[in-house]
């Protein structure tokens, strides 16, 4: 069977057996090693054991349970209430505050947590009552807090850019620092949006005669400083060079866990399990599909399933920019479906010899890449955050969360166009920082 | 059959603790490390190995409580959309295929095991681990997980739980 026989074979069958409910780790486990007994036969199973366990070998990954655990101290505590607040207090004054408020929080609380789903679901819980409680419409309050949520893996320290990082052998300081200015310009959209459907509608988030004092405006500070100096601080040792990202997020998640005992009395046995549980599931469930990835990688490369995909791209002479609509095409149809861990891992070692072979920066690529995984997040019909959303708020119907997400992923269309257009938007800092080569 | 049940949901909740308690220990002593280095100025010798292996094993002996607890991701877009039977039977043939993943990779994982502890590697580091100790945690994770899978697989056939845990039938 010539290579593109077998491409597509792998392709149909890892879709089918995806879209079967098979865990994506275990699927990809077994689809690894069915196609390597297929086409290799049963001796080449000998290093199965090895490249299974050598696929979480690697100290680097080691950052990415210690960003879990950092962000879920801080989702476990009541500091995203308190975020919350203390944005709502300083940006009253605007119309549809409290929508920007909300962005706001969600733009923070994604640096803190690096987890859009943990984002929506914190700022969803206190943002979304609030606003309808205040007359905000349904569609704009549950909108805004899911494309608020997405910021989550865009804006460092994210656990996208780290898979992403360790894929592709990029970079994972360069990335991180490549999501700073395009996280803001899409929160700037993101409110830019919000402040004109709400001054269309006419709305005020307070009585034009509410005024909050400035002892209650810097009453709200002092609980959510610490959290966001720890952020500061271990972005800095990590640009700084002053240390690996595994040894800046160990540290990072040791302080984080300390100011939710000391700043929150999370001191019960109840409160330190429900910080080790969270970290345990959601490192334990990425670290597997890293290992599961790893392997398909593997079963790909020996079977040059990837080289060849990738010379007969190089060799079909499609302007690059045609073939960078089309992967991204690809990455959001995959985003529909699959978790952008998932799609992250499996899709880089393909798609990275592709687009270094076009010319593009791989560095800029991972942040095209991680938006396209942020639209998948509140795209209908599957999208992760509007379920979230939805269990916050069951009586506003899954369609309207859906209408009002259409406005932020055309915001997020619009944000890639301005990357295609601009990419110094991602590369700059790095760049600037870091020196021009990688 | 249902205290068989009991006791491995037991284990994998065990299993659960162990992994956090990895979790924590790497967090610890990468705190250490950098104190060390950072702040004492000396070499490192084992830190990097035992974090490193330390997470290894958390995602090993963690996995079982992962499933146990429905934490491992999966596409779940076509269970929703399909009727009770042939979601009963998508549930069937997505639980087979992780749980030949599991056993298949059970066996893989305890030659390799077997050949480690056999011939006594080391590592290839300074700390010169004895390398079948982290690598008993993948036979170990896998053999727990194997066991939650078939249990999953009974409680599935027998109507005990619901397919994909999803208990409403789509209204047509």
């Amino acid at each position: 069977m010539s290579p593109a026989m077998q491409g597509a074979l792998v392709l149909v069958v890892t879709l089918i057996v995806l879209l079967s409910g098979t865990p994506v780790a275990f699927g990809l486990g077994m689809l690894s090693i069915v196609f390597i007994v297929i086409f290799q036969g049963f001796d080449a199973l000998h290093v199965v054991g090895e490249t299974f366990f050598a696929g979480l070998n690697d100290f680097t990954l080691v950052s990415i349970p210690m960003f879990v655990m950092m962000g879920a101290a801080i989702g476990s505590s009541p500091a995203g209430k308190d975020l919350y607040e203390a944005l709502d207090r300083w940006l009253y004054r605007l119309p549809g505050g409290l929508a920007i408020s909300n962005l706001g929080a969600c733009a923070i609380f994604a640096a803190l947590t690096g987890s859009s789903p943990a984002c929506c679901a914190a700022i969803g819980k206190m943002g979304i009552p609030e606003m309808r409680r205040r007359g905000y419409p349904d569609d704009v309050a549950t909108g805004s807090i899911c494309a608020g949520g997405t910021l989550g893996i865009l804006i460092p320290p994210s656990i996208t850019f780290i898979l992403y990082g360790i894929a592709t052998e990029t970079s994972i300081g360069r990335l991180f620092l490549a999501g700073v200015l395009p996280g803001l310009l899409l929160t700037a959209l993101f409110m830019l949006w919000t402040l004109f459907i709400i001054w269309k509608r006419g709305f005020r988030s307070h009585a034009a005669d509410f005024r909050y004092t400035w002892k209650q405006k810097f009453q709200s500070i002092p609980k959510i400083a610490p959290f966001i100096a720890i952020i500061v601080g271990v972005m800095y040792a990590l640009y700084g060079g002053l240390a690996t990202p595994s040894e800046a997020a160990g540290v990072g998640a040791a302080l984080c866990v300390l100011m939710a005992l000391i700043i929150y009395r999370m001191w019960k046995p109840k409160d330190w399990w429900a910080i080790l549980r969270d970290t345990t599931r959601e490192s334990v469930m990425i670290l597997m599909i890293i290992a599961a990835a790893v392997l398909f990688g593997y079963m790909l490369t020996s079977l040059y399933l990837t080289q060849t995909l990738a010379q007969a791209i190089a060799e079909a002479n499609v302007n690059r920019w045609v073939l960078m609509g089309m992967i991204n095409l690809f990455l959001l149809v995959c985003g529909f479906f699959i978790p952008p861990a998932a799609i992250i891992l499996m899709t880089s070692p393909i798609l990275f010899p592709i687009i270094t072979a076009a010319g593009f920066d791989p560095v800029w690529f991972g942040v095209i890449m991680t938006i396209n995984m942020e639209i998948g997040l509140i795209h209908p019909p599957v999208g992760l955050n509007i379920y979230i959303v939805n269990s916050i708020a069951p009586d506003v119907p899954v369609t309207r969360v859906m209408w009002g997400t259409i406005p932020y992923v055309i915001c997020m269309f619009l944000a890639i166009v301005i990357l295609c257009i601009f990419p110094e938007i991602a590369t700059w800092l790095p760049n600037h920082m870091m020196g021009a080569k990688h | 059959m249902e205290s068989f049940a009991r006791a491995v949901r037991l284990l994998s909740q065990i299993c659960g603790f162990v992994a956090a308690a990895l979790i924590a220990c790497g967090v610890v002593v990468v705190c250490e490390m950098v104190f060390v280095r950072f702040v004492l100025d000396e070499n490192t010798i084992w830190q990097t190995d035992f974090v490193t292996y330390s997470l290894v094993a958390a995602t090993f002996i963690g996995s079982p409580y992962v499933l146990l607890t429905r934490g491992h991701v999966n596409v779940d877009v076509l269970p929703h959309y399909l009727r009770a039977r042939a979601r009963f039977v998508l549930a069937i043939v997505a639980t087979l295929v992780a749980m030949a993943f599991s056993f298949t990779m059970l066996v893989l994982a305890a030659n390799y095991w077997h050949e480690a502890w056999a011939q006594r590697w080391l590592s290839n580091t300074m700390w010169r681990v004895r390398l079948w100790i982290p690598y008993a945690s993948m036979p170990i994770g896998l053999g727990i997980l194997s066991l939650q899978y078939v249990v999953d697989f009974l409680s599935l056939i027998s109507g005990r739980e619901a397919p994909f845990g999803i208990e409403k039938e789509r209204p047509a």
